[in-house]
């Protein structure tokens, strides 16, 4: 099968972005990300990702954490057995803090890996079919397309009034 | 078509407004029954309880509007029009807490104990003074900031009414630019802020904490006025969700708003939680008889242990469990219901708080259809003041301006 041609459109508006996005998905060429120099509600919306895992991460982390700071507290306790203060060796309400912060602790680091591996990061290869001028002020709709539909999608690309590059075609499928 | 839902509304609404009377018609008889009982500090208590909760609503949820307008929040929206409204119950609590001194006798069960010291700050005509003028400044001052804030968003081509042509009045004799309205604003919404936390202090030390006059916690204060703006944001939220529910989308309040406003009234069940925390951990480390048996009577001996987990569940871990997910925020009916809840969590906790000193040896948790009859009737007095405050100033609410 003959390579893809990957063609970007930048373009310097977000709602014309949005559009060009909404257009794309119902075309036969192939939709494969934007590069946007903001973060941007319309865009986000208008690429209907999936709801992201990253959240489910944090929880489990908090509830590992929440176990894990009273299983520490209670654990250390029983090994002194000492009696402070007249409390019980296992004290529920002073074990709190200690359940509490970690609870915080396993969320931050339940939420950190979550980040690392739903967006696939560290990611070595995003400079491919990039265009430098996406962290300035244009933002970048890339789309893939047989060799035989290049000029087609140059002429979409032109017509919702991007500025369109032609990248040179790579051998190794592209990092999305 | 227009014109016709108009009239629909205003027959919907005065329909509404009838449904309110009466149900502080029905308040009033129960109270002035249970004065006539033999039991008559029941019928007190049931007062105090609901003059402090729906005092502490109308005060924090317009301490939303101050805090929004000091700390340049744009993401309240209409929210913040909204909570304003609740100043017009400032007035009735006021005059609340005056009748409050008629049942002196039956609501401070300190008034013929040997205080050791501590009459000098706890008897009768001191105690009234200090609160009165407190409630005096802060209300004052919460006028004052809404005097401002209104004058940005009043139509000035509609004087109608005797109120609102004396305010126009008072702003055309002293013409501002709007520059310096938000600077005055600031002014009185800072002063308002720091009102809120030193009165509500006081409010809470000497109407709650002194009806066992021989406990301290010094952060009581603090935790009543932490709770204070955790049930404004509440009833902001069902008053919100109310109208959401009522206008659709013409209203203006976004699921956005539900969700960010949903944040904060989390965040603030965390904080309440917190200062509850703080305060039984230093209770309980020290375990000093004088602090401990406040606690031990209200957590641990029946029959108020029960109604201490109910509250604990109600207004904790229930709201934090179910907070946690981010569409239940954003759905109006459901944050209603949720918010009602809460609150009628606090009303519990209110008698949590009292009960035991008001009821002595009480061997089942002090609660009838009369507290509840009479909790309804100060639910009338606050949506009749609401309703008085948008019907005056229409387009202060964005909600009700399209209509």
């Amino acid at each position: 099968m003959p390579p893809k041609r990957h063609i970007m459109g930048l373009f310097k508006s977000e709602d014309k972005v949005v559009s060009a996005i909404n257009e794309l998905k119902q075309s036969s060429y192939q939709f494969i990300r934007v590069n946007t120099p903001i973060p941007s509600h319309k865009i986000m919306d208008a690429l209907q990702l999936k709801r992201s895992w990253v959240g489910w991460f944090t929880l489990c982390g908090g509830i590992l954490g929440f176990i894990g700071g009273f299983a520490l507290a209670i654990f250390t306790a029983t090994r002194w057995n000492l009696i402070v203060s007249g409390k019980p060796i296992i004290a529920i309400i002073p074990f709190v803090v200690v359940g509490f912060e970690v609870t915080i602790l396993g969320s931050v680091f339940g939420n950190v890996i979550g980040l690392l591996t739903q967006t696939r990061l560290p990611s070595f290869r995003w400079f491919k079919y990039y265009d430098p001028r996406c962290s300035g002020e244009h933002f970048g709709v890339l789309a893939a397309c047989e060799a035989m539909q290049e000029d087609g999608l140059k002429d979409f690309f032109q017509k919702q009034g991007a500025e369109v590059r032609v990248f040179e075609t790579i051998r190794e499928s592209p990092q999305l | 078509m227009i014109e016709n839902d108009t009239k629909t509304m205003q027959i919907n609404q005065t329909k509404a407004s009838w449904v309110f009377f009466a149900l502080i018609a029905i308040g009033v008889a129960t109270f002035v029954i249970g004065l006539a009982s033999s039991h008559p500090e029941r019928a007190w208590q049931a007062y105090l309880i609901n003059f402090l909760l729906w005092s502490a609503i109308a005060q924090g949820a317009v301490l939303f509007s101050a805090v929004m307008h000091m700390t340049n929040a744009r993401w309240s929206g209409p929210l913040s029009g909204l909570s304003e409204s609740f100043a017009a119950f400032f007035p009735i609590s006021y005059i609340l807490f005056l009748v409050l001194f008629l049942g002196r006798a039956h609501i401070f069960p300190w008034l013929h104990e040997d205080l050791h010291g501590k009459e000098v700050w706890l008897n009768i005509p001191f105690l009234f003074t200090r609160d009165c003028i407190g409630l005096l400044i802060l209300y004052m001052l919460g006028f004052g900031y809404l005097f401002n804030a209104l004058q940005l968003k009043l139509d000035p081509s509609q004087p109608k009414g005797k109120l609102r042509r004396s305010i126009f009045e008072a702003w055309q004799r002293n013409h501002r630019k709007p520059e310096d309205i938000k600077r005055r604003m600031t002014i009185w919404g800072g002063l308002y802020i720091l009102a809120f936390a030193l009165v509500l202090c006081l409010i809470g030390f000497d109407l709650v904490m002194s009806m066992d006059p021989h406990w301290i916690s010094t952060l009581f204060g603090a935790y009543h006025f932490v709770k204070s703006f955790f049930i404004g944001l509440g009833a902001l939220i069902i008053l919100a969700a109310i109208i959401r529910i009522r206008q659709g989308e013409a209203s203006g309040i976004k699921a956005n708003h539900f969700h960010d406003v949903g944040k904060l009234f989390f965040g603030f069940c965390l904080l309440w939680a917190d200062f509850f925390y703080v305060q039984l951990m230093v209770i309980y480390y020290g375990n000093i008889p004088e602090e401990t048996h406040y606690v031990i009577v209200r957590t641990m001996l029946a029959p108020w242990n029960k109604l201490a987990w109910t509250v604990f569940i109600v207004c904790f871990i229930g709201p934090f469990f179910i907070l946690l997910n981010q569409r239940i925020k954003t759905k109006p009916v459901l944050m209603l219901i949720i918010c009602s809840i809460v609150i009628v969590g606090i009303w519990l906790e209110h008698l949590l708080l009292l009960g035991p000193a008001l009821s002595h040896e009480a061997q089942s948790i002090p609660l009838s259809l009369s507290d509840g009859l009479i909790s309804l009737g100060f639910l009338g007095l606050m949506a009749i003041a609401i309703g008085y405050f948008m019907k005056v100033f229409p387009e202060a609410v964005p909600a009700t301006e399209s209509n």
